[in-house]
């Protein structure tokens, strides 16, 4: 037997202890790989794909997180097995193996882990790299697809990043080994674990910093974001962190002082058990939550930029289709029956349909009632009559209005903002010099913004009629305006209709929505699909440190399991225990994510004046479901294992 | 009342086309409610795998086997564990005491797995520790206490339930000698004051000479059987004597405390 098959032999071994950790890195392997894949694309560097910039930052940034992450996840992986193995290092030291053997077999151990997970990783990116290129290429829209491609660079970065980053922790960890005495080290599972003690101070402080991390929370909006996500943050990370240090313990000692309920058939071994470990695994817990919460505040956030986008989008062009004529019934611009026919044609339905007509004013200035002069000498605005106004107004939801007689009331297409009050307007119509008293300011959206037409102001029907009798048909204004039904697929019958408009008459039309949401829905889609990986990748190390857990202590377990079964626990209450252990180390840490998770997404909504449960919900609801699959085939793996062990 | 009985109880093991070995072969054995009784034979005789067939974790491949009545054969799985952990009481070599209860929540283990009301377990734990002096150490953990401590917790929790029978394996094999005799006089104390009937498979004739009948076995065969006058110390002289027709090897578990 040479040294180097007994670190093989040692890893096969302990495979079982191995596998979830081998299988998140060949996770993070993979991910990298394939998103150094496209990076390093022939296609994307000669910028054949023109698509790729929006992507290549996220990706980049994407890049980072998982080096980052894959370190930490490394780091603290390693620890735990040698922690796990102190007792055979103790073995192999009385048989006088040197420290520095001792060492040399470790980093053989993890070099021989670290290539096997790298190959496997590159081998299975390889695999899947065509399919992401095609999921990427329908998400950018692309005509042909991206050709499958192993660019030697993304190879040798990957392998050679990870190699060296396996190797770094490896030796690092390796020299920690040996400091103890063969004693200490041969003992190191026997001794005790420590009494159930809590500070009462930090169990106060916890309370309190996630009380005030969830008011602050509660309260935060747009303007007190910059001053309240630091604390926030540090208030939550520190709260959890008691929370599962001192604050379980409290809850723990609770249960056991409540006799009904502790010495209640097997509960009485799920909580002793849970008390023993819990110094061992509450780490992983506050983890394991923290990354719960991130993942679920991450998928929540794209979901709601997403949504807030759209409701913007539909606040800014209230009509998929508007456009502006100079010239009562002139149809410069285009032909209302041709536009209807044409869209019809591409099946589909007018929701509405309003035009109105105004008079255009020119070089105009406002005086405030005690206020300064505003004036806008490159702009020109519109004046519409009342019902006009109060059309637009129906067919956009928003409220009417009754100008007061002969004088005039601003509509600034705007949200927000001071308006202007009482005064006087002064401006050129139809190239003579007018004045008109001013009520006052609304703010709505009535109309898609056409050229500079974000003021619009209205007159009483009578003085409306009585100021358009001065200006010829032909110089008089028309605005039009039309909803579809299924306007998120309209782009193509938009870009149709811009066509027929003349080069000259582009700037009069809006027929953008479709395009805007659009572009929006790749970018959100693509995000998601891009953020969708990381999230996974997450989700499997938050679990596969949890499984590791599980089986480091397997042993251990089943002599436990063995002993009850002998005095007389049934098959049936074993599992039972299994299942409430493994469940309660599963789903806490999920409970505590999505509490904070709601509370984050809480915030968010105040950021964005918007509500948005339902889909907050959605993605809890996915994250429990795959949560759940995950526990699944944890527990029934650690049972088998535990029943086999407690009968042989 | 026999509480135990068995007839003619063979175990033989290995599998098709390998070597068959028996390990048992034709043993008989009644033990009576209230008895105390030994099994002692050299390493090898078949003691563990008899202990293992009466503890109902292992089957035999011929015999008939009836304890308190109940065949253990005929039960499915459930029903089997259930019976062990009425019927039964375990005392094993190495404590078998879970590191992550306290003292007194492994001795009460029984009752609540049965889901006993806690005053009850309460008013049936309190005598028990006392005469068993582990009153004071209740609410420790299991390392914090001495072996002798743990072994009579151990029987504690073996007799908490009142079983039929409470089997004892070796279980002197870890201690001391001042423990193993603390253990032996609380065990016998627990015979003797409680009418536990135990049966206890041993190497030891200093713990054995405690019992009130010994049952030799050979080569998985029954031997001998020898039974106690008045006198303990004659009865451990009787013990070696037929040790040393008995032959084989003892040396497994040392003899120092003799």
């Amino acid at each position: 037997m040479t040294f180097r098959s007994l670190a093989l032999s040692n890893i096969r071994g302990s495979w079982r202890s191995y596998s979830a950790f081998f299988l998140s890195s060949v996770f993070s392997v993979m991910i990298f790989y394939i998103y150094a894949a496209f990076l390093e694309h022939p296609d994307v560097l000669s910028g054949h794909i023109v698509a790729a910039s929006k992507v290549r930052q996220g990706m980049v940034f994407c890049e980072y997180i998982i080096v980052i992450f894959s370190f930490l996840f490394v780091l603290y992986s390693n620890s735990a097995f040698l922690k796990t193995r102190q007792q055979e290092f103790g073995l192999f030291s009385l048989f006088g193996m040197t420290k520095a053997q001792l060492r040399k077999l470790v980093i053989y151990e993890n070099a021989a882990i670290a290539l096997l997970a790298i190959l496997v990783g590159i081998g299975l990116g390889m695999l899947f790299s065509k399919l992401f290129f095609m999921a990427l290429g329908v998400l950018l829209g692309m005509e042909e697809t991206i050709a499958f491609a192993a660019p030697l660079k993304a190879i040798v970065m990957t392998g050679g990043g990870f190699f060296a980053l396996f190797m770094l922790i490896s030796v690092w960890t390796a020299l920690r080994i040996g400091r103890s005495e063969i004693v200490d080290l041969l003992g190191a599972a026997r001794r005790p674990k420590g009494q159930l003690a809590f500070s009462p101070w930090l169990v106060a402080l916890s309370v309190a910093c996630l009380a005030a991390a969830y008011g602050m929370a509660f309260v935060m909006n747009a303007g007190t974001f910059v001053l309240l996500a630091l604390p926030i943050l540090i208030t939550v990370v520190i709260g959890t962190y008691f929370l599962f240090t001192q604050l379980s313990i409290l809850l723990l000692r609770f249960i056991q002082k409540r006799a009904a309920l502790y010495y209640k058939r097997t509960n009485m071994i799920v909580y002793a058990q849970l008390g023993y470990k819990i110094k061992d695994n509450a780490r992983i817990l506050f983890t394991v939550s923290i990354l719960s919460a991130v993942i679920m505040t991450a998928l929540g956030t794209v979901y709601i930029f997403q949504l807030s986008g759209k409701e913007g989008i539909l606040q800014n062009s209230p009509f998929t289709l508007a456009y502006l004529e100079k010239g009562a019934n002139a149809h410069e611009v285009i032909d209302p029956d041709k536009l209807k026919s044409i869209v019809k044609k591409d099946g589909f339905e007018i929701d509405k349909e309003v035009k109105a007509t105004g008079i255009q004013l020119d070089k105009f200035s406002i005086q405030e009632t005690g206020g300064r002069l505003r004036e806008y000498k490159e702009v020109s605005s519109i004046v519409i009559s009342a019902t006009d106004y109060n059309k637009l107004a129906e067919a956009t939801g928003q409220p009417s209005i009754q100008p007061e007689s002969g004088k005039l009331t601003l509509v600034q297409q705007v949200s927000g903002g001071r308006g202007i009050g009482a005064g006087v307007v002064k401006g050129d119509v139809n190239g003579e010099g007018r004045e008109f008293p001013l009520t006052g300011t609304v703010n709505a959206k009535v109309m898609n913004w056409i050229g500079s037409y974000y003021l619009l102001f209205v007159a009483d029907d009578f003085s409306y009629v009585q100021l358009s009798s001065s200006v010829p048909e032909e110089k008089r204004l028309a605005l039009y305006g039309y909803e579809l039904d299924d306007w998120e697929k309209a782009a193509g019958t938009a870009a149709k209709l811009r066509e027929l408009v003349p080069p000259a008459q582009r700037e009069q039309i809006h027929f953008d929505r479709p395009d805007h949401y659009g572009e929006l829905m790749e970018t959100v889609s693509l995000t998601l699909f891009i953020g969708m990986f990381i999230s996974l990748l997450f989700f499997i190390a938050s679990g596969s440190m949890i499984y590791f857990k599980l089986f480091t202590e397997l042993q251990e377990d089943q002599a436990q399991f063995r002993a009850l079964t002998r005095i007389g626990m049934t098959k049936g209450e074993i599992r039972r225990i299994v299942f409430t252990q493994v469940g309660i180390v599963f789903f806490v840490p999920v409970v505590v994510g999505i509490a904070h998770a709601l509370f984050a997404m809480k915030a968010l909504d105040n950021l964005l004046e918007s509500s948005n449960w339902i889909y907050s919900f959605v993605v809890i609801g996915i994250f429990i479901a795959m949560q759940t699959l995950y526990f699944l085939v944890a527990s029934r793996s650690y049972l088998n294992s535990m029943l086999r062990g407690a009968t042989a | 009342m026999s509480v135990l009985r068995a007839q003619g109880l063979g175990k033989i093991y290995g599998n098709k086309g390998s070597v068959v070995y028996k390990a048992l072969e034709d043993i008989d054995l009644q033990v009576e409610a209230g008895e105390f009784v030994g099994v002692m034979g050299p390493s090898g005789s078949g003691k563990t795998t008899l202990l293992n067939l009466l503890s109902t974790i292992d089957r035999p491949t011929s015999g008939h086997l009836e304890i308190n009545g109940v065949n253990p054969g005929k039960l499915t799985d459930k029903k089997l564990a259930l019976f062990r952990r009425r019927e039964l009481g375990f005392v094993f070599q190495d404590f078998n005491l879970l590191d992550t209860l306290s003292i007194k929540e492994n001795i009460i283990l029984p009752l609540v797995l049965e889901g006993m009301a806690p005053r009850k377990i309460e008013e049936k734990l309190r005598p028990i520790a006392e005469f068993l002096q582990i009153a004071a150490i209740l609410n420790k953990r299991t390392y914090e206490v001495s072996g002798g401590q743990k072994q009579r917790a151990a029987i504690a929790r073996a007799i908490i339930h009142q079983p039929s029978l409470v089997l004892a394996d070796e279980l002197t094999g870890n201690l001391d000698s001042k423990a193993a005799k603390d253990v032996m006089d609380a065990l016998k104390e627990m015979n003797e004051k409680w009418g536990a009937t135990v049966l206890m498979v041993t190497h030891d004739p200093f713990s054995a000479s405690y019992c009130q009948r010994i049952v030799f076995i050979k080569d998985g065969k029954f031997f001998s059987e020898i039974r106690r006058g008045s006198n303990r110390q004659a009865f451990f002289q009787q013990i070696l004597d037929a040790l040393s027709v008995l032959g084989g090897n003892f040396d497994d578990v040392p003899f120092a405390r003799a």
